[in-house]
């Protein structure tokens, strides 16, 4: 009787534990935490769409959108969740290993052959016509595609690099407009370094350096680290211009020694700590927004050529696609989702979001971006038009080989800046390239486009 | 003696037997029953603990180690490859030095950690109580501090332009630094937070260290003429001896495991002289497509943790306390 009462309070005892362990494991990571639009209509099919937290005007873009959309039929109801950016990684890993993916999310362009070769997202193209991906600019859907198979639906561009500046402060130090070469860039910086104020400012880590000069590297080199197909790394003394003009101002004390800022944020040039800056055209909206006193004395031009070649590329084209998740139970819904809202079903709702966020971002349909530039002529973002048709046409797709390659070569640009001897710290990055590529067995994987 | 002490049990054994009416030679059968009994009871005691264990410790970490020999995502069928996580890990120069800076970073945070708390339990224990409160409660208070709050105000204390360390060296005519941003400067400004973060509860332990420590000792060591430093040297250190192992374990192992400090205030910059294991492998399992790799590079920081802590035990034998 008494071992009886053992085993039963041996059993309560267990099934104690294994409610606190049961207990400890239904967290369920990655459910929805915000849901946007009205319940499900009764039969219709549910997807669950997951988009990366943007500014407010760009998140109401979005909930307005999944409302038009879900009210504009009754088969399929999509939920809109808005994950914080720095929650996102966290969010999305604990959901997929837990099997609660969303069925389509955001995902940036150098995300997409990665996830689409590892097979976490699912070919769109059996699901939306050639009729609309014809509308999508070339070198953009070769970005999002592999073997033929398009994985991702563009929605906007963002040329990561364009030549910021003071205008104000060129006029007091006597300087007439932005530089066209590195020489005159150099020169002017050193010039318009005065107290507080530093004549040129860009990434300075090696984490914001690696994406952000992706399209300087294509500038001056003409390609990228690696070979085409990801065999052997292509860093030679082509590259040395590049860490050469960083060393430079660096070392002249025309860039500060420590950024003041990450290179997303427009702040230091807004507030006038800096004459130029080298940021993205996101740049537009922050400036508009947050600085509008300013506007006049603001300027916006392509970085220079390093070869004097004003159509050579000196941005890459990065931004924000959807993709549908390769697990989803309903990727045809998902799709017709995607299609509706950003390939042609309601263009004029598109272009409310590039109008929203003051034609800061470029849409890579051609068809949209010409009514964009249109339209952008009378908005109040002074410097659209420069953007779209200087910076834009000559800009590369960003990088799909493995952020390690992208971070060996920022970190030759960092050590550079920081002192190292250029030639050296060009072989460093070429060893570590090398490396990698053995490491992870590169060699021949490049996707096809 | 020993008989004596042989025998009690036997008799005591045979009243036993004898009020509940059972013949002695039963005896030992009912002591192996209540033995049984009292270990199936304890076992049931430890039951939930070691599920729990089992559930969230042991079966993770097998696991672990079983996903390092492969290349493994949430999507496809994991691909074996032996031991190349592990080969391209150690090959790769970045978590070696990771490695090191994780020691180097431990070596500047740990020591001095342990002699500020030293000197403030020391403090604390010689003022009155309601001072004695005021200044314990003044130290702990940053270890309630999150660590990324922690972090973020003091990029602002170190912000090379406007921060408030510039403004300070500035009265003295030195120009504006770049603490975080110089390769020279920015790990020891990381250890300066991670200092301030880890003292309130360090110098309560040690407080709580000296306070067990009987006053006789200190009563004999004053009847002898001691003074403040060969009481501290001959009385307090040897017998906190336990304290200060358990702290520099812990302490050790905290620091280089440190992780929120490089992620908010450096993202491990500049020239990666501040990136510790921690981050370098939350980096990898951030980007990379599998993650065998940041799962061998975990194992491998574990073994090295456990190696260090092993040796530190050894070389600092834990006692038992002289007055136990």
């Amino acid at each position: 009787m008494r071992i009886n009462r053992f085993r039963a309070a041996g059993l309560a005892a267990a099934a104690g534990a294994l409610a606190l362990t049961a207990a400890c494991g239904s967290g369920t990571p990655g459910q929805p935490a915000d849901t946007g639009g009205d319940d499900a209509p009764e039969g219709a099919t549910t997807v669950e769409f997951w988009q990366l937290s943007f500014q407010d005007v760009e998140n109401e873009w979005y909930e307005a959108a999944v409302d038009a959309f879900n009210e504009s039929q009754d088969e399929i109801h999509v939920n809109l969740t808005q994950v914080p950016g720095d929650a996102w990684e966290q969010r999305m890993t604990a959901a997929q290993a837990a099997g609660n993916a969303p069925d389509m999310y955001t995902i940036a362009y150098n995300g997409v052959v990665s996830a689409a070769t590892t097979g976490q997202i699912t070919s769109l193209s059996p699901y939306i016509g050639d009729d609309v991906w014809s509308d999508v600019q070339e070198d953009v859907l070769a970005s999002i595609s592999v073997e033929g198979e398009h994985y991702a639906f563009p929605m906007l561009v963002e040329p990561s690099a364009v030549l910021w500046y003071r205008t104000d402060l060129f006029e007091e130090a006597g300087i007439d407009g932005p530089p066209t070469t590195w020489e005159e860039l150099q020169d002017y910086a050193a010039q318009l370094t005065t107290g507080d104020v530093y004549g040129f400012g860009a990434a300075q880590s090696a984490g914001d350096m690696g994406w952000s000069t992706w399209g300087l590297q294509w500038n001056v080199a003409g390609h990228l680290p690696i070979s085409d197909d990801w065999s052997e790394a292509q860093v030679g003394d082509e590259y040395a211009p590049l860490l050469q003009a960083w060393q430079d101002m660096y070392k002249a004390g025309s860039m500060p020694q420590q950024a003041l800022a990450g290179y997303a944020d427009a702040n230091p040039l807004g507030e006038g700590h800096l004459a130029m800056n080298m940021g993205g055209s996101w740049f537009a909206s922050v400036l508009i927004n947050d600085f509008p006193e300013m506007l006049d004395n603001i300027g916006a031009a392509p970085m220079p050529s390093f070869h004097g070649d004003p159509e050579a590329p000196t941005a890459t084209l990065g931004g924000w696609t959807w993709v549908v998740d390769a697990k989803s139970e309903v990727p045809e819904e998902a799709a017709a989702f995607i299609e509706a809202t950003l390939g042609g079903g309601d263009d004029e709702q598109l272009l409310e979001y590039f109008a929203g966020t003051q034609f800061s971002k470029y849409s890579p349909r051609a068809s949209v971006n010409e009514a964009l530039i249109e339209a952008a002529a009378s908005s109040e973002n002074p410097w659209a038009a420069t953007i779209a048709e200087q910076i834009v046409p000559f800009s590369k797709p960003e990088a799909s080989y493995p952020w390690d390659i992208s971070m060996a070569f920022a970190t030759a640009l960092e050590q550079a800046m920081q002192g190292t001897d250029v030639s050296t710290a060009l072989a460093d990055a070429e060893a570590e390239i090398n490396r990698l590529i053995e490491a992870n067995q590169l060699a021949g994987t490049a996707p096809q486009p | 003696m020993t008989q004596t002490v042989q025998a009690e049990p036997t008799t005591l054994g045979t009243a036993a037997a004898r009020r509940r009416g059972r013949p002695s030679r039963k005896q030992p059968r009912a002591r192996t029953g209540m033995n049984a009994r009292s270990n199936t009871m304890a076992y049931l005691m430890l039951a939930p603990v070691v599920i729990l264990l089992t559930i969230f410790v042991v079966w993770p970490v097998v696991y672990a180690v079983y996903l390092s020999f492969y290349n493994w995502s949430f999507y496809t069928d994991p691909i074996p490859v032996g031991w190349r996580n592990y080969m391209n890990v150690l090959g790769d120069r970045t978590f070696i030095e990771s490695v090191g800076r994780g020691l180097l970073f431990a070596v500047m945070v740990v020591p001095v950690q342990l002699v500020i708390a030293f000197l403030f339990a020391s403090l604390v224990r010689t003022v009155s109580g309601r001072v004695a409160t005021l200044l314990k409660v003044s130290i702990y208070i940053p270890t309630i501090v999150s660590g990324v709050i922690a972090s973020i105000i003091f990029v602002l204390i170190y912000n090379y332009q406007g921060g408030i360390l510039n403004a300070f060296v500035g009265l003295f005519g030195v120009e504006k630094q770049a603490w975080l941003g110089n390769v020279s400067t920015a790990l020891p400004a990381l250890a300066v937070p991670a200092i301030w973060l880890g003292l309130g509860i360090c110098s309560l332990i040690m407080l709580a260290g000296m306070v067990d420590i009987p006053a006789t000792y200190y009563e004999a060591a004053d009847l002898d003429g001691a003074n403040w430093f060969q009481k501290t040297f001959f009385v307090t250190i040897p017998l906190m001896k336990n304290i200060f192992l358990f702290l520099l374990i812990t302490g050790f192992t905290a620091a280089v495991q440190q992780f929120e400090l490089p992620l908010v205030m450096t993202d491990g910059g500049p020239l990666e002289r501040t990136l510790l294991p921690n981050l370098y492998i939350f980096q990898h399992f951030r980007n990379d497509t599998y993650v065998g790799y940041s799962i061998a590079a975990a194992i491998l920081l574990m073994v090295v943790l456990g190696s260090i802590s092993a040796v530190i035990f050894r070389v600092l034998n834990s006692e038992k306390a002289v007055d136990g």
